[in-house]
């Protein structure tokens, strides 16, 4: 499976064309990531990997709407033009494939194509089958049992229950190239070196851990999304105070999550700063087995009024917005809770008096945190706010510090595992860009780990029954309403503790001009240019 | 002479097998699930199985660690969990690039060492000798990540002089000794000579001054041998050490890299073990220590062999 | 940190001497310690910090774990905090004092354990030896043969982060260079004639050992051992700095470094008191233990 033979100095990524040509322009951008997303289609490294690897070499049927900044935009068209479910049987969906689509190596974009893509995640016994790119992919779309190809412009779908929300799971899925797979001899690592896809940029040159060099794509299928700048360079830099530093010094013209600190020296020095809330969610999610402290509503309620989530929008140099769910307020579906979610310490206080505790005689809780970790924010610090304000009405806080990804693991694997160490709730932060990741997927009665990610063993039958409303409706409204009252009932029975939503800050040089930090988890990098 | 070079390799060969095992043991004591950096959060219980026998790491200890160790006598050190690349393609990637710090590193302390050293060792007790020993015994003292952070600031984010991170514009994989390289290259290059340059200056300030304070150098010196002539009869005696010491220290710095390629995201083997460590990445894991271990053992083997041919009489069984 | 050889050309155990005692031997060198002024003054800053250290809750004027994001990070010389707070509002002196007591335990709690174990495998090995001998020292030797911070490293990387693991991991990294010297040395020492002498007058093996052999060996294993607190403090706090060694909120001073990294460009001064708190006190380690070398004439 290498990338060549082992020999000193056999070190080319791509190509060796080289990558620096005069006058064009090149918008060079800081992941926090420590690798580079794999551009094989399927891409690892989480959400920051599809942002910038997914959507940009590729497509996937269903895209997000990127253009909005003032509201959470939804799902557009892709290399779909629309979709739509068989009225007959609500498990059988019709997806119509754009015409005179083509893949960066000019082989046609069709249903066929589409087919093969679901193949190599799904289908062991494939030949193009990839176990690294199923990995990421199969659980993106649990729904999907079967599909095939209609004509060349339509595929045919069939999900194992009537599923309002399958066009979420399809905007996970993004499409590589059949024909260069073929071409570069039937494998992965061969592909990965020269990559092909749909999307508006190009792989120019891959460095493994160093640089992804992207070039824009003219032929790209949306006029509106071909690229104003003709490179991308994509460089790996987990630390912040790195990240800080290529920025200032003119290394790099981009760099993802500035550390807040940095913050006031990288605006004296005339760096643009944006950010905007998304979709994003950072809680502590409850235990509800038996014997756990946070099975008490009252408690459940004073936790939620003794966070101080001023001080915390402070700690973090204004880069958060404070929770009052589980979606943030600009969100569609946050609905009309009547419990508000606030800092209110009298109010919290006499909630643990009617509880039987108080600040001389506190409840003691036990919560696992991580000290690093992807859409983590900066946990330690946040974590220890938090167990002041909570020691202050009553609660005391012992911290079970796990690193980031035994924290999954215990994660997955629910409160009542040995893993998660007797501990009462759990700090995972969360993308929740779709009505199941931001709702369904923790509180969900029937997706009880190991089945699902309800770490906390809740049920509930009348939530549940909402959940099902959701799944099962095939009309916007009608989902929408559903979606709306399942968030007020969360919020209103204190289901987590919320404390914050990330605004997944950027710092960006004077020159960068063009870019609308919208309310999502990607980007769109077309009109970014270099003024 | 030849037999003890003969018995010098052949006692190479336990230590070899030795480290190996301990590479592997390492790796293995750790909790935790070793497909974590792969599976995505919400993966189910019967994908991670699947995985666990893909990868083999369901079959006993014994049998994968004889299995790594046959494969790694014939370079093949597996595939990364994280990457699915080739670990020995990318270990000898990161191999390079911290051979360029750590030589360009040696070189610098180095100079600076010897220079410190023979001025504070010829001139023992003087003003100079007492500046230099205070510069020698500050660059082992030092934590020198922390000086990188403030040569950081100091010189790229504030000055803008040079860049900060990475081993070049374009990354590694075209790096060539020009400026647009080399820029990249002096401060990582500097911190990481700070300790060196100490430990060089201290071992040969000591040297210097107890050669110079032998009877037969004052012998010497009664009967009329120029200073230059002392002078080489000092460097002759100390070039040996100074070369050992030199070796060691190139070995030093190629395992102890991570720290200063964590500060200044340089793409060598420290990168590489940070993020294998933090992604749990076994195979790249073991790899990445492996490599550097025999890197360490042969450079041993190499200063011995060196030093005997010099000066046989340092030879002991 | 590179540097266990560091104060030994090459390899210690190749150079290091037993020495031999006269009478008035630790008196000639206490007067020749106390003429090396620099070496004193190290002493006296040692001394200082470790009465911090003991003192703590005594001297230090607030709670080092109480903060208050409302008055984070301010700079050095503001009233009430005279070192300023640090990025979660907590009082840097007193975090600083408190810190004493964990870096001090870092840097010399590995080096005393591995001093115990290292000269216990080294002088047994060097005075049973033979196949003893051959076991234990080549099992060493597969230790020494990792570069120290590697070794450091990968131990606590697989161990996982915390101060019992980075304690465990850095007393393992120096046992083989103090088990070697102690080899070492004894075996010159087995080979000395009134040894020879003494067991043939049919002196018990443990009487030789406590007579002979650990009164001119113990010295020289201390020097070096001194010489590696300096080491160890830089590596324990190169470990919390990755991440590998002492968890938050304690207030370790290579943590501390490691958490106040990004405040380093608003409050510069702040962020960089424990970097230099550890320079200074490692680097008196240092001076002191060139003092106590050349004091008691090890090489």
């Amino acid at each position: 499976m290498g990338l060549g033979a082992g020999s000193l100095l056999d070190l080319s990524g791509v190509s060796l064309s080289p990558a620096f040509a005069q006058g064009a322009s090149t918008l060079r951008i800081a992941m926090t990531a420590s690798d580079i997303p794999i551009p094989n289609g399927q891409t690892d490294q989480g959400a920051e990997g599809m942002r910038f690897v997914g959507y940009t070499i590729f497509d996937s049927l269903v895209l997000w709407d990127l253009t909005k900044t003032d509201t959470a935009g939804g799902l557009v068209p892709g290399l779909a033009t629309s979709w739509r479910v068989d009225p007959a049987d609500q498990r059988r969906w019709l997806f119509t494939l754009r015409d005179g689509v083509t893949f960066h190596d000019g082989s046609a974009f069709d249903a066929a194509a589409v087919v093969w893509n679901f193949d190599k995640i799904l289908k062991a016994d494939a030949p193009q089958f990839d176990q690294r790119q199923a990995a990421q992919g199969r659980t993106r779309v649990p729904s999907v049992r079967s599909y095939r190809v209609i004509d060349p412009k339509t595929v045919e779908f069939v999900t194992a229950a009537p599923n309002a929300l399958f066009p979420y799971e399809m905007s996970w899925i993004v499409m590589s190239s059949p024909a260069q797979w073929e071409k570069v001899g039937r494998s992965w690592d061969a592909f990965v070196r020269s990559p092909s896809g749909t999307g508006p940029w190009k792989v120019e040159r891959y460095v493994p851990r160093e640089r992804l060099d992207l070039v824009k794509n003219d032929a790209y299928w949306n006029p509106a999304r071909r690229p104003k700048t003709d490179r991308l360079a994509l460089i790996p830099m987990p630390e912040a105070t790195a990240r800080t530093a290529a920025l200032l010094s003119g290394q790099v013209d981009w760099i993802e999550a500035p550390a807040s600190d940095t913050l006031p020296q990288l605006r004296s020095r005339g760096m643009q700063i944006t950010s905007n809330v998304y979709p994003h969610n950072w809680t502590w999610h409850f235990s509800r087995i038996e014997g756990s402290p946070w099975n008490d509503i009252r408690v459940r309620k004073a936790a939620n009024l003794a966070v101080d989530r001023a001080g915390m929008v402070e700690l973090l140099g204004g880069m958060m917005v404070p929770a009052r769910g589980l979606v943030p307020t600009t969100s569609p579906w946050f609905g009309k809770p009547n419990f508000e979610v606030k800092t209110d310490l009298a109010a919290a206080r006499a909630l643990m008096r009617e509880a039987g505790f108080s600040v001389q005689n506190p409840l003691a809780v036990k919560a696992i945190i991580s000290p690093s970790g992807s859409g983590q924010m900066q946990p330690l610090v946040m974590n220890e706010l938090i167990q002041q304000n909570l020691g202050e009405v009553g609660i005391k806080v012992d911290f079970e510090v796990m690193d980031w990804n035994t924290l999954l693991a215990s994660w997955r694997a629910g409160a009542r595992d040995p893993s998660s160490r007797g501990a009462h709730s759990t700090n995972s932060s969360y993308f929740s860009q779709d009505p199941f990741t931001a709702l369904i997927r923790h509180v969900d009665g029937n997706l009880h780990p190991p089945t699902g990610t309800n770490w906390g063993f809740y049920a509930d039958p009348a939530l549940d029954a909402l959940f099902a409303k959701i799944r099962s409706s095939f009309d916007d409204a009608e989902q929408l309403s559903a979606i709306q009252a399942a968030h007020a009932k969360i919020v209103d029975d204190a289901l987590f503790l919320f404390v914050a939503h990330d605004v997944a800050p950027r710092a960006l040089s004077p020159r960068v001009r063009g870019f609308a930090q919208a309310q999502n988890w990607y980007q769109d990098l077309s009109p970014v240019f270099i003024a | 002479m030849l037999i003890y070079l003969a018995k010098r390799l052949v006692y190479t060969i336990p230590i070899v097998l030795g480290v190996s095992l301990v590479c592997f043991a390492l790796v293995h004591i750790a909790p935790g699930d070793p497909l974590v950096s792969v599976l995505p959060p919400d993966a189910s219980e019967a994908l991670k199985q699947q995985l666990m026998a893909a990868y083999g790491f369901d079959r006993p200890y014994y049998e994968q660690f004889f299995k790594w160790l046959w494969r790694a006598m014939q370079g093949d050190l597996g595939t990364s969990i994280a990457t699915g690349r080739d670990v020995t393609t990318e270990v000898l990637r990161a191999v390079r690039n911290t051979l360029i710090l750590a030589v360009a590193a040696t070189i610098i302390g180095f100079f600076f060492g010897l220079l410190f050293g023979f001025v504070a060792g010829y001139f023992r007790n003087s003003l100079v000798d007492k500046l230099a020993s205070f510069l020698a015994v500050i660059g082992v003292s030092i934590p020198h990540y922390w000086l990188g952070m403030v040569l950081v600031i100091i010189f790229a984010a504030q000055l803008n002089w040079l860049p900060p991170t990475g081993a070049g514009p374009g990354g590694s994989s075209d790096w060539r000794p020009d400026w647009l390289h080399l820029r990249h290259l002096i401060l990582p290059a500097i911190t990481m000579s700070v300790i060196p340059m100490g430990i060089v200056a201290r071992t040969i300030r000591a040297l210097v001054a107890d050669i110079l304070n032998q009877d037969f150098v004052q012998a010497l010196r009664a009967k009329g041998l120029s200073e230059f002539g002392i002078f080489a009869h000092v460097v002759k005696n100390c070039a040996p050490t100074a070369l050992a010491v030199m070796g060691l220290q190139l070995g030093y710095l190629l395992g102890g890299s991570i720290l200063i390629e964590t500060v200044f995201s340089w793409p060598g083997t420290g990168f590489l073990l940070n993020s294998a460590i933090f992604q749990r990445d076994l195979p790249l894991l073991q790899g990445t220590i492996l490599v550097l271990a025999m890197f360490f053992v042969v450079l041993n083997l190499a200063v011995d062999v060196i030093q005997t041919l010099i000066d046989p009489r340092i030879q002991r069984a | 940190m590179n540097s266990i050889s560091s104060f030994l050309p090459a390899d210690p155990a190749k150079t290091i001497e037993p020495i031999e005692k006269s009478p008035g031997y630790w008196s000639s060198v206490f007067k020749r310690f106390k003429k090396d002024k620099l070496a004193v003054f190290a002493g006296c800053i040692l001394v200082l910090i470790l009465l911090m250290a003991i003192l703590a809750p005594y001297i230090a004027p607030m709670d080092p774990y109480a903060g208050r994001t409302i008055r984070r990070l301010r700079p050095v010389g503001t009233e009430g905090f005279p070192l300023g707070t640090d990025e979660l509002g907590r009082d840097m002196l007193s975090r600083l004092i408190y810190g004493a007591r964990y870096s001090l335990m870092m840097g010399v709690t590995p080096v005393i354990a591995a001093f115990c174990i290292g000269s216990l495998i080294g002088i047994v090995s060097g005075y049973v030896g033979g196949k003893t001998n051959t076991v234990l020292m080549r099992t060493i030797d597969v230790f020494y043969a990792f570069p120290s911070v590697l070794l450091a490293v990968a131990l606590s990387g697989a161990l996982g982060a915390g101060l019992g693991n980075a304690l465990l991991s850095l007393t393992i990294v120096f046992i083989p260079p103090i088990a070697r010297v102690a080899e070492a040395v004894t075996t010159q020492v087995r080979n000395r004639d009134y040894v020879e002498a003494a067991r043939a007058s049919g002196a018990s093996a443990l009487t030789i050992i406590r007579v002979h052999v650990l009164g001119n060996v113990l010295g020289p294993i201390f020097v070096y051992a001194t010489g590696l607190i300096s080491v160890a403090m830089i590596l324990a706090s190169g470990l919390s700095f990755l991440g590998l060694g002492v968890r938050p909120p304690e207030p370790e001073w290579g943590l501390m470094l490691n958490t106040l990294r990004t405040a380093i460009y608003t409050q510069p001064l702040v962020a960089a008191l424990p970097g230099a708190m550890i320079f200074i006190t490692s680097i008196s380690f240092n001076l002191l233990s060139d003092g106590l070398r050349s004091a008691m004439d090890v090489k």
